[in-house]
């Protein structure tokens, strides 16, 4: 499996957030974890690329325990978070130069034009992330989390902030990535997006995964519009 | 090793030009520096404190190195907290140690400049001599800046990173700073020629011994919290 999750726990406090979450996504395939705000779906995403330490449980990357072989699972990870991570007081290919150094990307010049070419950001390369819009930001965002090409993607509300020509590219570029073997795990509010990139879905309640099917084997219409239903009856 | 170096060598450069487009830390750092140096001196103009340059013109050093210092390492992780930038630096795959690592050595070189600036204006304001070798100065000023900013770095990171705010952080990195800052202070006396190389009698130095004492004091202080706060960012980051 590119990426397994094994009885994952989590709490803050006396509050468990996740109970004993079990999730295998294998190479080239993404799957799309829903949630209503304080599911956990977030702070799944963290454990597994290792930003917040799990009560209880595994993660592994390519076989490589995210706790303790870090370095090795987070090459080939790559996260787009709801922040963009990029320094406003650099420009968007010094932004990218930074990163590709951190990771040691080989040919990084190289890789970082044919990324600024593909999230089409080339016009903005001089231009320093503060000035940046949000949309701007998050394809700078999706740029640096695929920079190193890594084999598993983590996506919290990747479409945050895109328009929609930039939604369907950001699609484009998701399809790409599983077409050549990579593995996704998304989060996302919006459902039918969610559902057109994603091979398969999972539902996050209350820490525990109440769902978890391959697209196929659902109506995605019938489930997007339960999952509405569903959605504004617990908020 | 190789890692590490590659880290270092990009976190560290990506600091600088941060600073220099931003120069938000060494100007406020000697604007600060500057006005405690010109408070003292003013102090020192009474006739009480008259006869006491050297002694005047070491606190002065030390006294700006430790705010000053402790104001830029505290701009250190700040800088990391927008746009959750620090999530961008533990996601790359290198050693958490290898973070402070790059960001104490940063800070070293912005202390460091900051030093070369002010140390000339309080030997000019105080009218010091340095009898000791200017060699003696330059190590003695580098492990004390080695020191702030091994314990200031990690508590910046305490503070910008676990959302622990306030002030007492602050007060405990000085009361941390302090079994360095009392050879650091004899050290300067006695470069300054205020004091004796041996310290004895009634003197409150006279545990230190003498200067090379002093030295090896803070270099052993030094190698105790650079290795101890390099082990213990990795649990001050995590949240």
């Amino acid at each position: 499996m590119a990426l397994s999750v094994c009885s994952i726990r989590k709490a803050y406090g006396t509050r468990p957030v996740l109970r004993n979450v079990d999730l295998a996504v294998p190479g080239g395939q993404a799957v799309c974890l829903f949630g209503i705000n304080g599911a956990g779906k977030s702070t799944l995403l963290r454990i597994v690329a290792g930003l917040l330490r799990p009560d209880g449980g595994d993660v592994t990357i390519n076989e490589h325990d995210v706790r303790k072989h870090p370095e090795a699972a987070k090459q080939q990870l790559g996260m787009i978070s709801h922040a963009s991570m990029a320094y406003p007081e650099l420009t968007v290919h010094e932004n990218l130069t930074f990163a590709a150094r951190l990771y040691g990307v080989p040919n990084r010049m190289e890789r970082i034009e044919e990324l600024l070419a593909g999230t089409e950001l080339a016009p903005f390369r001089h231009d320093r992330a503060a000035i940046l819009s949000r949309g701007l930001l998050q394809r700078l965002a999706i740029a640096r989390a695929l920079l190193h090409r890594p084999t598993v993607l983590l996506a919290d509300e990747p479409f945050t902030g895109l328009d929609a020509g930039a939604s369907d590219r950001l699609l484009a570029i998701f399809d790409r990535f599983v077409r050549d073997g990579g593995s996704i795990l998304m989060t996302t509010h919006d459902t039918r997006m969610g559902v057109r990139c994603c091979q398969r879905v999972a539902v996050l309640d209350k820490g525990v995964l109440i769902l978890d099917a391959m697209k196929d084997q659902i109506d995605s219409d019938r489930f997007a519009d339960d999952y509405l239903s569903y959605a504004r009856s617990k908020s | 090793m190789k890692d590490l170096w590659r880290g270092l060598r990009a976190i560290l450069v990506k600091d600088i030009a941060v600073e220099l487009r931003a120069r938000q830390v060494l100007p406020t750092m000697v604007v600060l520096g500057m006005l405690i140096v010109f408070i003292l001196r003013m102090a020192s103009e009474s006739g009480s404190a008259s006869a006491g340059a050297p002694v005047m013109g070491a606190a002065a050093l030390w006294i700006a190195f430790l705010f000053s210092g402790l104001l830029a390492q505290e701009r250190s992780f700040a800088s990391e907290q927008q746009n959750g930038c620090i999530d961008g630096l533990l996601l790359a795959p290198l050693d958490v140690g290898t973070i402070y690592l790059a960001k104490l050595l940063a800070n070293v070189i912005v202390l460091t400049i900051f030093e070369a600036i002010v140390v000339p204006i309080v030997m000019m304001s105080f009218n010091l001599h340095v009898a000791g070798g200017w060699l003696g100065l330059a190590i003695v000023l580098l492990l004390g800046n080695v020191g702030i900013s091994s314990i200031g770095t990690l508590f910046s990171a305490a503070v910008q990173l676990t959302r622990t705010r306030g002030s007492l952080l602050s007060i405990v990195v000085l009361v941390i700073l302090m079994p360095m800052m009392i050879p650091a202070s004899f050290a300067l006396l006695v470069l300054f020629g205020a004091m004796p190389d041996h310290a004895a009698g009634s003197s409150p130095f006279a545990f230190v011994g003498s200067f090379h004492a002093a030295v090896g004091y803070m270099l052993a202080f030094d190698a105790v919290f650079v290795v101890a706060c390099w082990l213990l960012f990795g649990i001050v980051v995590e949240e």
